[in-house]
C-alpha cells in the first residue's frame, strides 16, 4: 500500500503539469512524434522507501500520469530520497546526470528514455535551465571572448631552443635536427589554423548519423527489405560505403590536406549506435553549459530528435546487452558509476592500423589481395567470404570519397583567384585521384592518404582513442624519396619547411573533430579530446635505432603548435637511442609544458613478455589512446576497455562486502572489521583480493557482453581490411580476426590503496597504535573529531613514493594481484586481459565517489593520477622516481602513467632545466622506470589560470595519459592538478 | 670547538635532489654546529651542535598529548612560543607522542654508514648528471674524523664529493683528513674587514683568509675546484666596499671566478620555530628576498674587477 505523502502528491501534480503541457501545447506535442510514428513508452519514478511512486505513460501522442509503476517500465529512476527527487525536477539536465553519478538515484531500463525525458523536461523548463547554466559559467569565470583569448595564447608563447650535440645515424637530411631556427611565424597558414582551433566553439554534426540512419531505414537493420536477417558485417559495409559515397567532400580553405571529419569547422561526431543518445537530454542546453559547450543548430536538434535518435533507442551496445543478456548485475554495476566505466558502451577503438601496407599498396592493392583470397575461399566458408566481401565494399567506399574530394578540389581550383592556391588545389585534386587507392609516391600523397583513411576510420568507429602509430617510421621513406629527387641544398631547405608545414596541417586536421562528451563526461574524463596517439622513436622491428628525420620534424611540430591532440608519445631506448634525442624530448616537454610522454622502450617490451610476441612485432609497438602498448597493424587490444576503480574493492573489504556510496551488498562477506575479523594484515589483504576479484569478474563479463553487442550492432569491416589477420582468418576484428587479441584495463588508485594498506599495516598490525575497529570508525566519520589520528597517519606512515621498502613491496603486491586477476580472464575474441595503471581523469571522478580512506585521504578527494605517489610522500622527486621505477613491469602490461609537476627556476636557465629533466629521465630509465610525463608548470600559474582563464587558453597539462587545456577542466580536476606534488628544477 | 673533531655530529637533514649545491643532482648532508655565529645565518638551526626542540604551530592539532607527558611543564598554550625554553630540559618525550610532527627533535644521531645508506639510492641520478654528495651545515669541518670517514666511504662508491665551508678550520688536519677525498670546495668569503667579520660573524677572519690562500695553492696543484662564494646580505656584506675588497683579494691571487649568492630571508621563520634569538626580526631590509638588481650590481663590480661572477 502506498501512502499519499506530500512529496508523492507534489510529484504527481508536477507530472500532471508536464503532461498537460505536452498534451495541450501543439509546439510541444509535436515532439512526442518521430518520423516513424509516436514515441510510446513508460517512465517510472520512485524513491527507495516507496514514499513516491508515479509513472508517465506516453501513448499515441498523449501523456498520462499513473500512480503505479508498471513491471517493467521502459525506464525508471529510483531516488535515494525525496530531496534527490526534488532536485532532479528543477536542475538542468547536466546536474541530473551528475546526481546519477553520485548515486543519489539509480536508473532502471533503457537509458535512452531517460535522455528523452530529459529532453522533454528541458523543452518545458529551458529558460530556467539556461539561466542556471549561465550563472554557473559566470561564477566560474568561464565566459570570455575566445577570439581574444586565442590571440593572447598564441602571442604569449616563447620557445627557447638548444642546439643538438650530435646527429643521430638515422637523420640524413636535417643539418640541425632540432630545427631551432623555425617558429610558428614562419608558417602563417599554421598560425591561422591554430587560432581557429583555439577560438572555435565546436558544433554537433549530424551528417554521419543522418546518412547512416537513412540507409538503415531503407535497407533495414535487423532484416533486409525482403525480411531476411542481415549479415551484420555486410550490412555495416554497405552502410559505410553509402556514408562515404554521400558524405560531403570538403576542403578547408588554405589546407594542404583534403577532407574533413564533419561538416563543421570543429565537429562533434555522433554515434547513436554507441552512446550518441546520451546527448539527447542536453540538446537544448549544451550551448550554454559551462564546460566545453557545443553549438547545436535547430536543424540538428530536429534531425536528431525526429529522425535519428528514436531509431537507435534500442539499437546500441548498452541496450543490446540489456535485451539479450537479461539486464545482468555487471551492467547494473557499470550504470552505478562508482566502481567502473566500461568504454565499450562508447567505442571499441584503441588500435593502430597497418599504415605501412596501406601506403605501399594502396587500397587498390589491398582489394587485389582480398580478391585473390576470395577466389581461393570455398563457398562453404561463409563467414570468411562475407567478411572479405564486406572489406572490399568498405575500401570501395573510401575510394569513392577520395574521388569526390578530387572533384571538389578541381571545382575549387576553377573558382580560385589566387594563383598559388590554385596550384595547390590542382595538386590536391591529383593526389586524391591517386590515393589512397594507389601506392603513395610522395610525402604529400602519404599524408593525404593517411588522413582520408583516418576520416573513414572515424566514420566507422567512435573517435575515442583510435591512434595513428609510428608515423615518423612510416612516413620517413616518402620524405626520403622526395628529398633525394631534389637537386640542391636550397631546394632541400625549402622542402624541409614544406614537410614541417604539411605535418602541422595533419596535426591541425586531427583537431577538426571531437568526441561527444555529455556533461557527465566533463566530470569523468574532463577536457579529453580523441586522444589520437602518435608514437615516435624507439627501435625498428629489427631492433636498431629508429630515430630519423621525420622524428625531429614531428617533434618540431609538436613544440610549435603546443596542442593537446594528437597525443605525442616518445619511445626511448637507452641502449639504441641517442642523448641528443632524449634531450630534445625533454626540451619539447619544457616548451609545451606537458608533452611528449616518454616511454622506456625496453621496459614496455619487457612488460609484454608473457604474450610471447615475435620480437619484430613486439619492437613495432605504438602507444594507443593515452599510453597503452599496441602491436602496430596487427592487434586489437582495446587497451582502454575499462576504467576500473580498485579503491571500490578496498572500501568493500573494509565494509564486509558492502559498497557504502552505492548502498549495495555487492561483494562476498570477507570479514567484519568492527567485530575483529582480521588478526593479521595478510588476512585483510586477502579480503581486499576477494573483493577485487569479484569486481574484475563482473567488469570482464560486461566487457565480453558488450563485445558481443559490437559484433551484432557494429562490426568494423573497414578497419578489418587495414589490420593484419582478417584476410587469413576470414573474421571481422570484432570477432577476433586480428592477428593478436587482448583487452586492456586501467586500474585506478594504486597509490591511494598502497598508502591505505600501509596505514592499516603500520598502525593497526605492526605498531598496534590503534585498533582496526577504531581506525574504521574514524574513516567512516571522515576523520571528523579524529584530528590527532589523522595527523599521526600523515606523519608516521611511510607512503608509496617515499623510498620506503615496505610501501614499495605493497605496491608491487597490489599490481601483481590486479594483473593476475585480469590475466585469468579471456575476452570474447579469445584474448587475455591486461592491467594498466593510469587513469585518464577518472582518478578525480572516482575520488568524488569514494569515502575517506585509512591513508587519511578525506571523502570525495581525488585519488592521485595514474600511479603517481601522493604529493606529500617525499620532498624529493627522486624518491618518487625510484619507487615507480622499482615496480615490476611484469605486472604492468597495459602501461602506467606517472605524472608530477616540475617547476623551472625563474630566469633564463633553459639549458639547465632541460638537462636536469633529461637526467631524471635517463636515471629513471636506468632504474627500470617504464613511463613518465611531466607537467612543467607551477601551482601558482595554475591558480592564476583558474582566476584568469582568458589569459591561458592554450595552457596544456597532462591529466593522466592525455593532455588537456587547463581552462576546459572542471573545478575538481583543476584543484587536483594544483595539489599535485611539485618539484623545482634548476 | 676542537674537541668536537673526533665526535659524531648530529645530522640536521639529508636533502635529496639538490640542484644548487654543486654541479648536477646532489644530496646535501647538513651537519649541526658551526664555529661562526653570523647574525643572518640562513640555517640558524645548524649553529648549535646540540639537539634542539622545534615547534611548528601550523602543524599542531592541539591534542594535548605533549602537555600531559612533559615532565618540566615547559609546554603551555599560554606561552607565546608554546615552548618555555627556560624550563625545557630537552628530554624530547613530547616529540615521541606528538602525532602531527609539530614538535620535532632537530638533529639526528647517525653513523657515517647510515648517512651514506640514505644517499646511495640516488646515485643513478648523480651518475647521469655529474652530481654527487655535498657536505654542508653548519660546518662539516668541525667533525673532521666523521666527515673524513663519510667522504672516504662516498669515494669508494665513486661519488663526486663537494664541501661547503666557512673556512674556519684547522688546516693541517683538513689537508690530512678531508682534502684528499674532495673533488670540489665551495668556500665562503663573507666580509673582508676582520673587525666587521668579528662583529657580524663572531670571529675575526684571518684564519679564513690564510686557509683560503693555502687551499688555493693546493687546489691549483691538484686540479680541484675551489669556488669562493659571498652571500649578499643587505647592509652587511653587499656594500660596494666589501665586494670590491673581496674581488680585489681574489684577483690579487689570480682567481677569476667566484659566486655571489642572493639573500634568502626564510631563516627568520626557522629561528622562531626553535626559539632562537633573532635581533634582526622585523628589519625590513632583512625580510625580503634579495632582488635581481642587487645581484646584478654585485656582479657588475666583480666583472669590472676581472672576476666572472656566474660561478
Amino acid at each position: 500500500m502506498r501512502r499519499w505523502t506530500i512529496s508523492n502528491t507534489l510529484t504527481h501534480l508536477f507530472l500532471r503539469f508536464f503532461a498537460a503541457n505536452f498534451n495541450l501545447r501543439k509546439k510541444l506535442n509535436q515532439y512526442l512524434k518521430s518520423e516513424d510514428g509516436w514515441l510510446d513508452f513508460t517512465f517510472g519514478l520512485r524513491t527507495e522507501t516507496g514514499s513516491v511512486e508515479q509513472t508517465l505513460v506516453f501513448e499515441s501522442g498523449r501523456v498520462r500520469v499513473r500512480a503505479t509503476v508498471p513491471d517493467p517500465p521502459d525506464a525508471m529512476l529510483i531516488f535515494k530520497d525525496e530531496q534527490a527527487l526534488k532536485a532532479a525536477a528543477i536542475e538542468p539536465p547536466n546536474q541530473l546526470m551528475i546526481a546519477l553519478m553520485q548515486n543519489k538515484m539509480v536508473t532502471r531500463g533503457n537509458i535512452g528514455y531517460l535522455q528523452l525525458i530529459n529532453f522533454y523536461l528541458s523543452l518545458l523548463l529551458k529558460p530556467m535551465q539556461i539561466a542556471k547554466l549561465q550563472k554557473e559559467a559566470r561564477g566560474e569565470r568561464r565566459a570570455y571572448d575566445p577570439e581574444k583569448a586565442a590571440q593572447t595564447a598564441i602571442g604569449g608563447r616563447r620557445l627557447r631552443q638548444l642546439k643538438p650535440a650530435a646527429i643521430d645515424p638515422g637523420v640524413h637530411f636535417l643539418r640541425d635536427p632540432y630545427l631551432s631556427d623555425l617558429g610558428l611565424d614562419d608558417f602563417p597558414r599554421l598560425k591561422e589554423f591554430l587560432g581557429v582551433h583555439l577560438k572555435t566553439k565546436p558544433a554537433i554534426c549530424h551528417e554521419r548519423p543522418a546518412l547512416l540512419t537513412q540507409w538503415f531505414k531503407e535497407n533495414g537493420f535487423e532484416t533486409d527489405p525482403d525480411g531476411r536477417p542481415h549479415v551484420p558485417v555486410l550490412r555495416q559495409a554497405r552502410a559505410f560505403n553509402y556514408l562515404m559515397t554521400h558524405k560531403k567532400p570538403l576542403i578547408r580553405a588554405k589546407d594542404l590536406i583534403a577532407g574533413t571529419t564533419t561538416t563543421q569547422e570543429i565537429g562533434v561526431v555522433l554515434y547513436p549506435d554507441a552512446h550518441g543518445t546520451m546527448i539527447w537530454g542536453e540538446l537544448l542546453t549544451a550551448p550554454f553549459r559551462p564546460l566545453n559547450p557545443y553549438d547545436v543548430s535547430p536543424q540538428t536538434v530536429a534531425a536528431l530528435h525526429h529522425q535519428i535518435f528514436p531509431f537507435w533507442l534500442k539499437r546500441n551496445f548498452r541496450e543490446w546487452v540489456r535485451q539479450n543478456k537479461g539486464y545482468p548485475t555487471c551492467q547494473e554495476l557499470d550504470e552505478r558509476f562508482a566502481a567502473c566505466f566500461l568504454w565499450k558502451t562508447v567505442a571499441l577503438s584503441h588500435t593502430i592500423l597497418d599504415y605501412p601496407r596501406l601506403l605501399a599498396r594502396g587500397t587498390g592493392g589491398i582489394r587485389a589481395d582480398i580478391a585473390r583470397e576470395l577466389a581461393q575461399t570455398p563457398p562453404n566458408m561463409q563467414e570468411k567470404r562475407e567478411t572479405l566481401q564486406a572489406m572490399t565494399i568498405c575500401l570501395e567506399g573510401i575510394e569513392a570519397y577520395a574521388w569526390n574530394l578530387a572533384t571538389e578540389a578541381d571545382r575549387l581550383a576553377g573558382v580560385e583567384s589566387d594563383a598559388a592556391r590554385r596550384t595547390e588545389l590542382m595538386q590536391l585534386a591529383q593526389i586524391c585521384r591517386r590515393v589512397p587507392a594507389s601506392p603513395c609516391a610522395t610525402l604529400d600523397e602519404a599524408v593525404n592518404a593517411l588522413w582520408i583513411v583516418w576520416i573513414g576510420v572515424h566514420m566507422e568507429n567512435t573517435n575515442a582513442g583510435f591512434s595513428l602509430g609510428r608515423l615518423d617510421q612510416w612516413l620517413q621513406p616518402y620524405f626520403k624519396a622526395d628529398m633525394e629527387r631534389l637537386a640542391n641544398e636550397s631546394e632541400r631547405e625549402v622542402y624541409i619547411r614544406h614537410a614541417v608545414e604539411l605535418i602541422g596541417c595533419l596535426y591541425l586536421r586531427c583537431t577538426d573533430h571531437l568526441p561527444l562528451i555529455p556533461d557527465i563526461g566533463n566530470h569523468l574524463f574532463g577536457g579529453s579530446s580523441s586522444d589520437q596517439a602518435i608514437t615516435l622513436g624507439g627501435v625498428t622491428p629489427q631492433g636498431e635505432d629508429a630515430v630519423n628525420d621525420m622524428t625531429y620534424i614531428f617533434l618540431k611540430v609538436t613544440e610549435m603548435l603546443g596542442i593537446r591532440d594528437p597525443n605525442v608519445n616518445a619511445r626511448y631506448h637507452k641502449e639504441k637511442n641517442s642523448r641528443t634525442y632524449l634531450q630534445r624530448l625533454c626540451e619539447v616537454n619544457v616548451n609545451t609544458l606537458s608533452t611528449p610522454s616518454i616511454h622506456n622502450d625496453e621496459r614496455v617490451m619487457a612488460s609484454l613478455a608473457e604474450f610471447d610476441y615475435p620480437a619484430e612485432h613486439l619492437r613495432d609497438w605504438s602507444a594507443t589512446g593515452c599510453v597503452e602498448p599496441t602491436l602496430s597493424g596487427r592487434h586489437i587490444g582495446h587497451t582502454n576497455c575499462m576504467m576500473f576503480n580498485m579503491v571500490a574493492a578496498l572500501e568493500m573489504a573494509l565494509n564486509n562486502g558492502r559498497h557504502p556510496l552505492m548502498r549495495w551488498q555487492l561483494g562476498p562477506a570477507t570479514g567484519d572489521v568492527a567485530a575483529g575479523a582480521f588478526k593479521e594484515f595478510d588476512s585483510f589483504f586477502d579480503a581486499f583480493g576477494h573483493q577485487l576479484q569479484l569486481l574484475a569478474d563482473l567488469t570482464c563479463q560486461y566487457n565480453n557482453y558488450l563485445g558481443e553487442a559490437h559484433q551484432a550492432i557494429r562490426p568494423t569491416p573497414f578497419i578489418s581490411a587495414l589490420i593484419q589477420g582478417p584476410l587469413d582468418k576470414g573474421r571481422d576484428v570484432t570477432r577476433g580476426g586480428a592477428l593478436y587479441n587482448s583487452s586492456g584495463t586501467a586500474c585506478i588508485g594504486l597509490a591511494d590503496i598502497t598508502d591505505a594498506l600501509m596505514a592499516i599495516k603500520t598502525l593497526v598490525f605492526d605498531e598496534k597504535k590503534i585498533s582496526f575497529a577504531a581506525l574504521l570508525e574514524a574513516v567512516n566519520a571522515n576523520f571528523a573529531d579524529h584530528a590527532a589520528l589523522l595527523a599521526m597517519i600523515k606523519t608516521k606512515v611511510p607512503l608509496f613514493g617515499s623510498g620506503d621498502r615496505q610501501a614499495l613491496a605493497i605496491a608491487n603486491r597490489v599490481t601483481k594481484l590486479a594483473h593476475d586477476i585480469f590475466w585469468q580472464h579471456t575476452n570474447y575474441r579469445g584474448g587475455r586481459y591486461t592491467a594498466g595503471f593510469w587513469s585518464m581523469s577518472n582518478h578525480v571522478a572516482f575520488g568524488t565517489l569514494t569515502g575517506a580512506l585509512p591513508s587519511g585521504r578525506l571523502a570525495g578527494k581525488a585519488f592521485t593520477p595514474g600511479l603517481t605517489p601522493e604529493a606529500h610522500a617525499s620532498k624529493s622527486i627522486l624518491s618518487n622516481l625510484r619507487d615507480v621505477a622499482a615496480l615490476d613491469p611484469a605486472h604492468l602490461n597495459n602501461n602506467i602513467a606517472f605524472n608530477v609537476k616540475v617547476v623551472p627556476a625563474a630566469g633564463e636557465r633553459h639549458q639547465q632545466t632541460v638537462e636536469t629533466i633529461a637526467a631524471y629521465a635517463r636515471a629513471y630509465c636506468d632504474l627500470g622506470g617504464m613511463q613518465m610525463q611531466l607537467n612543467v608548470v607551477s601551482s601558482d600559474t595554475l591558480r592564476d589560470a583558474m582566476a584568469h582563464p582568458e589569459n591561458y587558453q592554450n595552457l596544456m597539462v597532462r591529466i593522466s595519459g592525455y593532455n588537456a587545456y587547463f581552462v576546459t577542466l572542471n573545478r575538481n580536476m583543476q584543484i587536483e592538478l594544483i595539489e599535485r606534488a611539485q618539484f623545482g628544477v634548476g | 670547538m676542537a674537541n668536537l673533531a673526533a665526535k659524531r655530529p648530529l645530522i640536521l637533514e639529508i636533502k635529496g635532489n639538490s640542484l644548487d649545491d654543486g654541479p648536477g643532482i646532489r644530496s646535501v648532508v647538513f651537519f649541526k654546529g658551526c664555529p661562526l655565529a653570523c647574525v643572518w645565518c640562513h640555517n640558524p638551526e645548524s649553529r648549535n651542535p646540540a639537539a634542539e626542540l622545534a615547534f611548528d604551530p601550523p602543524k599542531c592539532v592541539d591534542c594535548g598529548e605533549c602537555r600531559k607527558i612533559c615532565p618540566d611543564r615547559a609546554l603551555s598554550r599560554n606561552h607565546p612560543e608554546y615552548v618555555a625554553r627556560s624550563k625545557c630540559r630537552l628530554c624530547f618525550l613530547c616529540t615521541d607522542v606528538c602525532p602531527s610532527g609539530a614538535l620535532e627533535r632537530v638533529g639526528r644521531t647517525m653513523t657515517a654508514a647510515e648517512v651514506l645508506a640514505e644517499v646511495l639510492p640516488d646515485q643513478p641520478f648523480f651518475d647521469v648528471s655529474g652530481g654527487g654528495i655535498t657536505l654542508s651545515g653548519g660546518e662539516p669541518t668541525l667533525y673532521m674524523d666523521f666527515a673524513s670517514e663519510l667522504l672516504r666511504m662516498a669515494r669508494r662508491h665513486g661519488l663526486h664529493a663537494l664541501l661547503e665551508t666557512c673556512g674556519c678550520f684547522d688546516l693541517p688536519r683538513f689537508m690530512d683528513l678531508l682534502y684528499p677525498h674532495l673533488d670540489a670546495i665551495y668556500y665562503d668569503l663573507k666580509i673582508m674587514e676582520s673587525a666587521a667579520h668579528k662583529a657580524f660573524c663572531g670571529l675575526p677572519n684571518e684564519r679564513i683568509i690564510d686557509n683560503f690562500k693555502a687551499l688555493l695553492t693546493a687546489a691549483r696543484r691538484d686540479g680541484k675546484l675551489l669556488l669562493p662564494r659571498t652571500p649578499l646580505v643587505p647592509g652587511i656584506t653587499d656594500g660596494e666596499a666589501n665586494l670590491r675588497a673581496v674581488a680585489a683579494f681574489l684577483s690579487g691571487l689570480g682567481v677569476n671566478q667566484a659566486a655571489l649568492l642572493a639573500y634568502n630571508p626564510l631563516w627568520h621563520e626557522k629561528s622562531r620555530k626553535l626559539g632562537i634569538d633573532d635581533p634582526l626580526k622585523g628589519d625590513p631590509a632583512m625580510s625580503a628576498f634579495g632582488d635581481g638588481a642587487r645581484l646584478e650590481r654585485g656582479r657588475a663590480i666583480y666583472r669590472e674587477m676581472g672576476i666572472d661572477p656566474t660561478g
